[in-house]
């Protein structure tokens, strides 16, 4: 049982950033602090709890369906000498080339207000990580084990999901680390579209010169992406 | 039994195989040797359909295997390569099960037959059913990487250089382990080297190629006869091709039956059971006697070995 033991510091971060979120209505002298100039220093027109549960179904939702595009396009990419790559590598590097901030209020006037919007921005920031770890994953896998795997006789599906896959999970993982943390650190964007997110009280608080809300919520969301960073890197090892 | 029957592959404009047709007989190990680029490796390949001739057909048991399925086909073609290519991520165990479970064999007929086969290769089972390749030496690998090819008792084995990469001494145990697995299961075996020894250690049957053509084709001793093509010559090395043509040739058809009016010498150096001419000539020289004895009181001379070169 080594997972476990090496997962306690993860979990021991993870408690504090609960415990964090859960006393910040009860800090206001530490958030007020850096402005003193600030009436109400404390966000309070919305439960902590709601932001980051709104968060997560944005951000985890995105890198879902960005993981499940770029790993498509990663195989795609790899089959048939390389065909395909440029063209697609190309067309996810424009993807994600596009400003979120663009994507969003490009996306407005088609999917109105709210989660839609930033979801789409997401997914086409996140998904290049995940293609590029893919393509290099696959890349990585030794030409003698694939002409073994054929020689035997796998067929072109088995030797993908029972040799290349396995063996170029790592660096896909780390691709997909990159696109989870991108995605959660851009979601709070989505507070802009009108998404609830911990992006909300930055977005609140840029409105409304309240400097202590951009704090609070720009802390928390690093702090989300950084635990998130921690948790794949445990689960790549 | 294997036939090529006038097969051609070629890349761009240059044929790297060059019409070949070339028979290789059940049970027979042939060798195919030539320098880097000869072809011979491309050639092979077609047995197992990882490459597909342009022109000319391959023939397995009189089966064109054009028209058998690769996945199939190579279920029935045990593939060994240079650089081994063991499943990184599997045991050993499950190396070796590869083509069993393709086959869909159950777990208690793979597992004994894995352990079989680490016996055959001469690694204990026990000691290395669980290692992953990453905890073997290049030697054991490659036993390995042979009880993987032979795993579904395919009748033909197709090996590309196995041993190539290895040092001189675990090389040469695996070409002694090679003879002996051959002689025990009597598969066919078409064997890919650059290596004139190996060749001439391993060969049934020689196949010498040189630009994707077939050079010379026969028993050893025929290939490397006096009168042997300039371009196997110079392969073989001229200086030495009488050397390596001894090495043909069995030491028992050359030497002259025991006597009773000529006893041989009790202190003659005896020649182990079925040696070639070379290493009765090295015994000789080790030993520095222009004879040796025979196992059986026949007695080889100096002489002899020079008349039958």
């Amino acid at each position: 049982m080594r997972l476990p033991r090496r997962a306690v510091p993860l979990l021991a971060q993870a408690a504090a950033f609960l415990l964090a979120l859960w006393a910040a209505p009860h800090l206001g002298a530490l958030w007020g602090a850096p402005f003193p100039d600030v009436q109400r220093p404390v966000w309070d027109q919305r439960g902590w709890f709601a932001l980051l549960g709104a968060h997560l179904m944005l951000s985890v939702g995105a890198v879902v369906i960005a993981a499940a595009l770029g790993l498509g396009g990663g195989i795609l990419a790899t089959r048939g000498q390389g065909r395909l790559r440029p063209l697609l590598d190309a067309l996810f590097a424009l993807a994600q080339s596009v400003p979120p901030i663009a994507a969003i209020a490009l996306a407005l006037p088609l999917l109105g207000f709210g989660a839609a919007p930033t979801m789409l921005a997401l997914v086409l920031y996140a998904c290049l990580p995940v293609l590029r770890g893919t393509v290099a994953g696959l890349d990585g896998v030794a030409p003698a084990v694939l002409d073994a795997a054929r020689g035997t006789g796998m067929g072109a599906a088995r030797v993908l999901w029972q040799v290349e896959l396995p063996l170029a999970a790592p660096v896909i993982l780390s691709g997909l680390r990159v696109a989870v943390v991108l995605s959660i650190a851009t979601a709070a964007v989505g507070a802009m579209a009108g998404a609830e997110c911990l992006g909300t009280p930055i977005v609140v608080g840029l409105a409304n010169n309240n400097g202590a809300y951009v704090l609070q919520g720009g802390l928390f969301t690093a702090w989300l992406a950084l635990l998130a960073d921690r948790a794949l890197a445990l689960l790549a090892r | 039994m294997i036939r090529f029957d006038r097969v051609t592959k070629r890349y761009g404009h240059r044929a790297v195989v060059d019409s070949v047709s070339l028979e290789v007989r059940k049970g027979g190990l042939c060798v195919l040797l030539g320098e880097s680029g000869s072809g011979k490796s491309t050639l092979m390949r077609m047995v197992n359909r990882m490459v597909e001739p342009d022109a000319g057909r391959v023939m397995l048991d009189g089966t064109d295997i054009a028209n058998v399925p690769p996945e199939s086909l190579r279920h029935g073609i045990g593939y060994v390569i240079q650089s081994v290519g063991l499943f990184p991520h599997w045991r050993v165990a499950d190396n070796i099960a590869t083509v069993p479970r393709l086959l869909g064999w159950d777990a208690a007929r793979v597992a004994s037959r894995v352990d079989a086969l680490l016996q055959l290769v001469g690694l204990p089972p026990e000691d290395f059913r669980a290692r992953y390749p990453h905890e073997l030496s290049g030697g054991q690998a490659q036993r390995i990487g042979l009880a993987r090819a032979l795993a579904a008792d395919p009748p033909v084995l197709l090996m590309d250089e196995p041993f190539s990469a290895l040092d001189p001494g675990i090389r040469r145990g695996l070409q002694v382990a090679l003879r002996r697995i051959h002689a025990e299961t009597a598969k066919t075996i078409l064997f890919v080297t650059h290596d004139v020894e190996e060749a001439l250690l391993l060969a049934d049957e020689l196949a010498v190629m040189q630009d994707g053509r077939l050079l010379a084709h026969g028993r050893p001793a025929e290939v490397l006869r006096r009168d042997a093509d300039p371009v196997v010559k110079r392969l073989f090395g001229e200086a030495t091709l009488a050397f390596h043509r001894l090495g043909t040739l069995r030491a028992a058809n050359a030497a002259r039956p025991a006597s009773a009016t000529q006893p041989a010498e009790a202190q003659l150096p005896i020649l182990p059971p079925d040696s070639n001419l070379k290493q009765a000539l090295m015994l000789m020289l080790e030993s520095g006697t222009d004879q040796v004895a025979l196992p059986g009181g026949a007695t080889l001379h100096l002489s002899d070995i020079l008349a039958a070169a």
